[in-house]
């Protein structure tokens, strides 16, 4: 009974760490700009299916695949930020930019479609059939490389946001742009980090997300109706609370496969996030906004 | 004394609705000049105009012989500009060290630069040092204020430009912010100072602007202000015992 408690808290970390990976670029663009960027989810598929290209190209160099992923994550970040969010900010409307990230989401989803075609693939990578065994738990080495990989990631996010100069310039434009201008820092530069670093983490997510999902091309839309509930849970905006609410979904996800019905996983997580937002509605951790006169 | 700060004719606007017509304002080196008038006069526009936070409709800003009227904040800021805003707007998250830190971004090359300026608005300031860790939004409005205040000198700027720095303080608090004011600008550092509380402001500056809807009522040494009959009516409260004697 215990190693099936131990076992199922691995997948859900598993599963849960690629959440935060995606959830973490939707709440970093939000926090910045107060903006949704409905494309994110296909920046994972891309990820996924660049990642897939390149093992297979290079017979089975995944990490190479990972690579590739992050790279055409980061500099889809960029084409989005520079084509869409920054000529529509020009123009001093809110709605303009989330109305053509939905355009742009549709349009790369039907591309995909008539380049990629419905059916799944099926992305095997070297790491996907080897195991682990520790006593009666056992985890594929795919599965150890994922929980690295965001682990890494997130520490690396969390290390760039505290210690450096730039990262807390950025928390500083997140806080209040105007004033961030007055320190020197230009907001525009900030922005666009932000979006490449939201895009690059989405593509690197697809590649980790890739070879245990069901690879089509609206592989990137199943995840991100989560992360939206992942980063509401945590209150939008908030690094920390995002990372917390992912590894929580992660692990209600596998809990409830294992004790009540895989079925009704959605129905558990939505009502978590129905949960939070009557009872907690600024998220698990609420920033404590105190105001002093 | 070379004139510093230099504004020509500036008209302001907040999309259609203008805001300030015919403002030319010229601080020297080294000296601090307030703005005074009543709420709604246009005081905190000009600052944000100066600071490049709100583009003018027409006229032009000079500063260090240098048209920057084009120029977004954050160039301003590197050419030697620092403003203190209006309800002074520290990082409410950021510890007090950060905020300080953000203060000197434009040395963030120079991390030792930034440490010593630090160490020295510590030595300002030690109750930021007190609290260095803490989030700057758990502090009092008078520390917050003094964070602002050493936020924005971080940056070693020849212009400092205060918003309204004695707004909600406790009077105790707000002699402070002014001595240290008139410390800062002992050391050369010139300042452009917005305040409703004339009183305060006309003893410490040496000139002044009275700003009266968006225009240039009138102006001079604080000296002359100071006895200036309208400006004692308007802004210093004696105006009933002034109007009083006046009367036939």
């Amino acid at each position: 009974m215990s190693s099936i408690v131990l076992q199922q808290a691995i997948n859900g970390i598993v599963v849960g760490s690629l959440y935060v990976l995606v959830a973490l670029g939707l709440t970093l663009i939000y926090g910045v700009l107060v903006q949704i960027n409905f494309a994110h989810a296909d920046i994972v598929t891309l990820g996924a299916f660049a990642a897939y290209g390149v093992t297979h190209l290079l017979s089975g160099n995944y990490l190479a695949g990972i690579a590739a992923a992050l790279g055409l994550g980061a500099a889809l970040g960029w084409l989005i930020n520079a084509g869409i969010f920054v000529p529509l900010r020009e123009r001093g409307s809110e709605l303009l930019p989330l109305i053509a990230t939905i355009g742009v989401s549709i349009m790369l989803q039907n591309a995909m479609l008539a380049l990629l075609g419905p059916i799944p693939y099926a992305f095997d990578t070297p790491y996907s059939n080897q195991v682990i065994r520790l006593g009666t738990l056992f985890l594929t080495v795919q599965n150890v490389l994922i929980i690295l990989v965001s682990g890494v990631s997130i520490a690396l996010l969390y290390g760039f946001m505290k210690f450096t100069f730039l990262g807390k310039a950025l928390r500083a434009v997140s806080q209040d742009r105007e004033t961030a201008g007055l320190m020197g820092i230009n907001p525009g530069h900030l922005i666009m980090l932000t979006f490449v670093i939201a895009s690059a983490l989405a593509g690197l997510s697809g590649a980790m997300l890739g070879p245990v999902l069901v690879l089509t091309p609206f592989a990137g839309t199943s995840v991100i109706v989560k992360a939206f509930a992942i980063v509401i849970i945590g209150g939008f905006g908030n690094v920390e609370g995002t990372i917390l609410a992912g590894l929580l979904v992660g692990l209600i996800e596998s809990y409830t496969t294992q004790f009540l019905d895989p079925g009704l996983i959605d129905i558990v997580v939505f009502a978590l996030l129905l949960l939070t937002l009557a009872v907690r509605p600024t998220g698990l951790i609420a920033e404590r906004r105190e105001e002093n006169v | 004394m070379t004139s510093l700060l230099q504004t020509q004719a500036l008209e302001l606007a907040y999309g259609q609705v203008p805001a300030c017509r015919d403002i030319s304002i010229n601080v020297n080196d080294g000296e601090i000049v307030t703005l005074i008038g009543a709420n709604g006069a246009g005081k905190t526009t000009i600052l944000r105009a100066i600071a490049g936070a709100l583009p003018p409709r027409s006229g032009t800003i000079r500063f260090a012989g240098k048209d920057i009227t084009a120029l977004p904040s954050h160039e301003r800021t590197n050419l030697g500009i620092a403003l203190v805003p209006e309800g002074r707007r520290v990082f409410p998250f950021l510890t007090v060290r950060e905020n300080l830190e953000l203060g000197g971004f434009k040395f963030r090359k120079e991390h030792a630069r930034v440490r010593d300026r630090m160490q020295a608005m510590f030595g300002m300031f030690p109750r930021l040092r007190d609290r260095a860790a803490q989030n700057a939004g758990t502090l009092s409005g008078g520390e917050q204020q003094m964070l602002a205040l050493a936020r924005a000198m971080m940056s070693e700027p020849r212009l400092l430009c205060l918003d309204e720095p004695s707004l909600g303080l406790a009077p105790l608090v707000v002699r402070d912010i002014f001595q240290t004011i008139t410390a800062i600008n002992a050391r050369g550092t010139a300042v452009l100072l917005v305040e409703q509380n004339a009183r305060y402001a006309l003893q410490v500056a040496r000139r002044g602007y009275v700003l009266q809807t968006g225009s240039i009522a009138t102006s001079g040494p604080c000296s002359e202000l100071r006895s200036d009959l309208r400006v004692q009516e308007a802004y210093l409260g004696r105006g009933a015992a002034s109007a009083g004697a006046a009367a036939p």
